[in-house]
């Protein structure tokens, strides 16, 4: 699809919309029939090698997928909602401009979420998540003409890419270690009960970066500015991405590593840590959001911290389960979001009264000025983006504009014009 | 004709063409179709450079060393490199002489162009040490003459003239010192130490090494676009220092781990800069700089996988970024000069070179299925088995490169745009060549098997060579002579 719009000959909206529907549809299928397969051989895993990608000595990039009790019904999950939001989304935004775009982005991030979930080492798995990022930002910023939305791509982008390095140190630390990024180097057994390979040191700095990865993955303190913002992007887009697959992928990769995390108690109490105060701090500040989708942002990422916090504990079929039972239901009320003042009218009408009655939070308990303090909080969504932006973004920055001040003003002066003059010839 | 002298024939074409064409742009009869004749100089050199390739992987991959020989250097000198290195500069110039935009190609501009790719081909196929300084001052003349016609790119020359002149001063000297006394012959004094030591001064400043790397900035802010990136792609400082350090020791070279040292601290500085610069060319031009001093950096290590990754990055990288550069070119040419202090809008009248920018930038950062992941994976991987803070320089400059990329993206075509703005549509040899270059990367990235196997190959030799007491260059030593 991409290339005939670079070409200039972007195919027709049904096509496209059918050829995305097909390879999720075919995909989908697959995955089903795998899981038939799988449960027929009592869920015992499979590795499927396809091959070396490219190797150079003893460092090889493999190709290797996973079928287990994990990755199968995973993607079966996976690859049934993006069948779902293939066919909203060719109705949602017929006539859009970048209609085109969309569908490539939205194909890109399935074949990222696909080989995310299966993947059998690391390699595949950055690969997938890479995937996963890069169409995830990019579809926030897709109404270009919005400067809103080209800022939160970008803030989307930036964390992504800090946290990804987190993800590429820990593949490079297992090549180094175990001699490949396969899995099965790793750890041994079957999920949900494998065991580590590694030495316990070694396993703690990965599992640490496997946390670091995550968390900004799944919009977690410190990293979670970028969420609410992410909901700049098309409807369907953010109901898969935000309220389903993309906010968990970050629970899939430490989902898939269990064997690591258990093997670091101190990663794992970590997690539990800026999961729970992620989940606390999401849930007050999302208690005071004005707009529907902001709401669902903050309500996506209370859950996504009280998924990872589950993780954190040595829980596996139980995130497992919420991470699923979550997706369905978020996703739904995004793709419903732009309806509901017409469905809470319509509801209303139908019972006669207000159909959501207000909730009756902790909060009442609480004395008048504690009440004032954590509203004010709340509103200023908890500091916690201001604090990342003095603390880190801006001295970053006024170094950085420093130095390139000061390599102006050293070629301006080599070049005899003794003050800093910007511009210069255009030919 | 055997193998040996097919290759020096193709060799001969991709030099002569353009020399010759370069000749016939500027004056006689062809002079007012010098742009014609550019493409066609160009088509012809880059086939030859194919044909090349094509005898080189058809021989036993073996050495070809012709003519007169210094220091163990021949004056024309076939290797793994060359047939890399080869196709790879007649690519870059052709795209650049079919992209640029058409009122820039005259018979001044065109002759230079072509003068600069015959020089660049010539120094990827020659080890003569007198050779190498030659071409240096032959390459960077028309670059300094481009820049200096250029409207207001008198400071930029003057800025480019100091480096490259002192570079320059530095090779002749250390190259004098080499001959006198080989470091690599026994009982060599401390004399052949200082060459090498000047010989690397010069590579870092030729590269654009911290801290000599104030003219790359100059270059692409100050001078003529093309004139830069023709300048800036082909690597001619990493070419030099393979032919003139690697080999030098009975390990790594202590010039060498010096020069990749520095050009890692370039890769990771270069890159952050490139996360605040205010203007379009500025963003090229840093990205530049960060990009090349990776094929540098990756010189040095003692494992053929960051060897071999620092020549995936020096195609990966070279063709991304002159695809990037060329893409802001033509929104400049259309446009003019493009702020990136507030968002400019530009997706709205130009969204097909909004999609290549971001496809070349992705493809320069690393991005799945583009020759740049195999390229950072293999380098990353090196290095850090290798040296673990060479490992996170790279990492570090990684992430600065992609955030400023896609700032820039964002910045250039993102946010409102101005109402009754003209539409820039894409033009058909623009297209012709973004799509081509962009295939070339897709294809290597998905398939990069036969390219990193002779990648392998020439990374073996090289580590291979600095094993033994050898120079690299070797030339006496090869039977095809």
């Amino acid at each position: 699809m991409g290339l005939p719009a670079l070409v200039g000959r972007p195919l027709d909206e049904r096509t496209t919309t059918r050829l995305v529907g097909g390879g999720f549809a075919s995909a989908f299928l697959a995955a089903v029939l795998a899981l038939g397969l799988l449960l027929a051989r009592h869920f015992n895993p499979t590795v499927v090698h396809l091959g070396t990608w490219f190797h150079v000595g003893h460092h090889a990039a493999t190709i290797e997928l996973v079928a287990d009790a994990l990755s199968i019904p995973y993607v079966c999950f996976s690859t049934g909602l993006c069948v779902l939001i293939n066919a909203f989304a060719g109705k949602y935004l017929h006539r859009e401009p970048g209609f085109t775009r969309f569908f490539v982005l939205l194909a890109l991030f399935g074949t990222g979420m696909n080989l995310l979930v299966l993947a059998g080492s690391i390699d595949v798995l950055f690969a997938g998540w890479e995937f996963v990022g890069i169409s995830s930002a990019l579809l926030i910023g897709f109404f270009q003409d919005r400067a809103t939305a080209a800022v939160a791509a970008l803030r989307a982008f930036i964390t992504y890419r800090i946290c990804d390095a987190a993800l590429l140190v820990a593949g490079v630390v297992m090549h180094s270690v175990s001699g490949s990024g396969d899995f099965e180097r790793a750890f041994s057994g079957n999920w949900p009960h494998a065991t580590c390979l590694l030495d316990p040191t070694v396993a703690t700095v990965i599992a640490l970066l496997l946390v670091f990865a995550a968390l900004g993955k799944s919009g977690q303190v410190p990293f979670s500015g970028w969420l609410p913002r992410a909901m700049e992007g098309p409807t369907p887009s953010s109901a898969i991405f935000y309220g389903a697959l993309s906010i968990h992928a970050g629970a899939y990769l430490l989902l898939r590593c269990e064997a690591i995390l258990e093997a670091a108690p101190v990663a794992a109490w970590l997690l539990v840590a800026i999961g729970t105060g992620t989940a606390l701090h999401a849930s007050l500040v999302g208690s005071v959001q004005s707009d529907l989708k902001s709401m669902l942002a903050y309500a996506s990422m209370t859950q996504a911290g009280i998924i990872l916090a589950e993780i954190g504990l040595g829980l596996r079929v139980v995130p497992l389960i919420h991470v699923v039972s979550h997706a369905i239901l978020r996703s739904l009320q995004i793709l419903r979001s732009p309806s509901a003042l017409h469905d809470r009218h319509e509801l209303a009408a139908a019972l006669g009264g207000n159909p959501t009655p207000a909730s009756r939070s902790f909060v009442r308990l609480l004395p008048e000025p504690a009440r004032a303090f954590l509203y004010r909080v709340a509103l200023e969504r908890g500091y916690e983006e201001m604090a990342v932006d003095r603390l880190v973004i801006q001295p970053v920055l006024a170094v950085l504009e420093t130095a390139a001040r000061m390599e102006r003003g050293f070629v301006a002066w080599l070049a005899g014009q003794g003050q800093r003059r910007r511009g210069g010839a255009r030919r | 004709m055997n193998a040996a002298a097919g290759q020096l024939a193709a060799l001969g074409v991709a030099v002569t063409v353009p020399a010759i064409g370069a000749v016939l742009a500027r004056v006689g009869p062809l002079a007012p179709v010098a742009r014609i004749v550019g493409i066609v100089s160009g088509v012809v050199s880059a086939l030859a450079a194919l044909v090349l390739v094509a005898m080189w992987q058809a021989h036993d991959g073996s050495p070809t060393a012709w003519g007169d020989s210094l220091a163990g250097g021949s004056l024309v000198f076939i290797d793994g490199l060359t047939a890399m290195a080869v196709p790879y500069v007649a690519l870059v110039f052709l795209a650049i002489t079919v992209a640029a935009p058409r009122r820039t190609l005259d018979s001044e501009s065109v002759p230079r162009l072509l003068a600069g790719s015959a020089g660049t081909i010539a120094l990827m196929g020659t080890a003569h040490p007198v050779a190498l300084v030659i071409l240096w001052v032959v390459t960077a003349l028309p670059t300094w003459s481009g820049t200096r016609s250029a409207q207001g790119g008198g400071p930029a020359a003057r800025v480019y003239a100091l480096a490259m002149a002192a570079a320059t001063a530095f090779l002749a000297v250390g190259v004098v010192l080499l001959v006198r006394d080989p470091p690599w012959q026994p009982g060599s004094g401390p004399v052949g130490n200082v060459g090498g030591w000047l010989v690397a001064i010069a590579v870092m400043m030729r590269k654009g090494i911290v801290p000599f790397h104030s003219w790359y900035p100059a270059l692409y802010s100050g001078g003529a676009f093309g004139a830069a990136l023709a300048a800036t792609m082909p690597h001619i400082a990493a070419a030099t220092a393979i032919r003139l350090l690697v080999g030098h020791a009975g390990g790594v070279s202590a010039e060498l781990v010096f020069l990749a040292q520095a050009a890692l601290v370039t890769t990771a500085y270069a890159a952050a800069l490139a996360v605040v610069q205010r203007d379009l060319r500025g963003l090229v031009g840093t990205l530049a700089l960060s990009q090349s001093s990776l094929v540098l950096a990756g010189l040095a290590g003692t494992l053929p996988t960051e060897l071999c990754g620092a020549l995936a990055v020096w195609i990966s990288s070279g063709l991304s970024l002159t695809g990037m550069g060329l893409v802001a070119w033509s929104i400049e040419s259309r446009a003019g000069p493009v702020s990136l202090e507030t968002l400019q809008g530009r997706a709205a009248d130009a969204p097909t070179l909004s999609g290549f920018f971001l496809l070349f930038g992705l493809a320069s950062l690393g991005v799945p299925g583009t020759l740049s992941f195999v390229a950072d994976d293999l380098i990353v991987s090196g290095s850090l088995d290798d040296r673990l803070h060479a490992g996170l320089l790279v990492i570090a400059g990684t992430v600065f490169a992609g955030i400023a990329v896609l700032r820039g993206w964002v910045r250039v075509f993102g946010g409102p745009a101005p109402a009754h703005r003209p539409p820039h549509p894409i033009l058909p040899r623009e297209r012709l060549v973004f799509t081509s270059l962009m295939v070339v990367l897709l294809v290597l990235g998905l398939w990069p098997g036969p390219l990193v196997h002779s990648l392998e190959q020439i990374a073996g030799s090289l580590v291979a060579q600095r094993g033994s007491d050898t120079p690299l260059p070797a030339g006496n030593d090869h039977p095809h002579r």
